[in-house]
């Protein structure tokens, strides 16, 4: 199909993106993005890790996440539009930050994509989103640990291309 | 012209505050901005060459020009996700 079609569907399609201060409610998500026509969904979900093992091996008390909000919600919509841009079969996306004080083994992110069927990139294009959320989204994350607390910062820089 | 700045994360640790007014000259880069935000701030200058600027809600480059009324926010790479 041409462009113009194939870009009218897409907008019909559901796409969630928000910061949320609330528990993120996994089966209210997916349920916002499955259609009639859905037969996968790829679901992902990151935690706060309480004991860390890789690298800097540490324990976490809490995790304090803060967000430029309107921005980030911006930045979430443009991983969307990513996505369709690159999995043209994907059809329902959910995008979901938790910000606040969050205890471990708490979600604090949702990526969920919905297709037909689950071959024709419903897996990537969630590992895409949150790969690139964590490239472009202005969300940080304070550590807080028995023996203090410490900012994370990312790697990445944002250039040209990062732009919607 | 007059410039909202917003700090986040460690930037705002350091700067002490969310957010400020600027007035500078009209025609005024990222660049320039980022020395002014030094001088103003001498506790977020070290931090400034991995700094990210945005400009109304879009990432700014080096040579972007500010204009009145503009909303900058600073802050390090970003660290969300899990």
């Amino acid at each position: 199909m041409n462009n113009l079609q194939s870009s009218i569907i897409n907008h019909q399609y559901p796409t969630v993106f928000k910061i949320t201060n609330d528990p993120i409610d996994l089966d209210a998500l997916l349920a916002s993005i499955t259609l009639s026509s859905t037969g996968a969904a790829c679901v992902f979900t990151g935690m706060v890790r309480g004991v860390t093992k890789r690298g800097d091996a540490h324990e976490t008390v809490y995790l304090e996440y803060e967000a430029y909000i309107p921005m980030a919600e911006a930045k979430m919509k443009q991983v969307a539009d990513e996505i369709r841009e690159k999995w043209n079969s994907v059809e329902g996306i959910a995008i979901v930050q938790r910000i606040g004080r969050l205890d471990p083994m708490t979600p604090t992110i949702l990526i969920a994509c919905t297709a037909a069927h689950r071959d024709t990139g419903v897996f990537e294009a969630a590992r895409y989103g949150i790969d690139r959320l964590k490239e472009i989204v202005p969300v940080w994350k304070k550590e807080v640990g028995p023996n203090g607390e410490e900012w994370v910062e990312g790697e990445y820089l944002p250039n040209e291309k990062d732009k919607a | 012209m007059t410039l909202t700045i917003l700090f986040f994360a460690t930037l705002r640790d350091k700067a002490k505050t969310k957010s400020t007014q600027l007035t500078l000259d009209d025609g005024i880069t990222v660049a320039d901005l980022k020395k002014e935000l030094a001088i103003r701030f001498p506790e977020i200058a070290s931090s400034l060459p991995t700094t990210i600027v945005s400009r109304n809600k879009e990432f700014a480059e080096s040579d972007e020009v500010l204009k009145d009324g503009d909303e900058v926010a600073v802050f390090p790479p970003v660290s969300g996700g899990d």
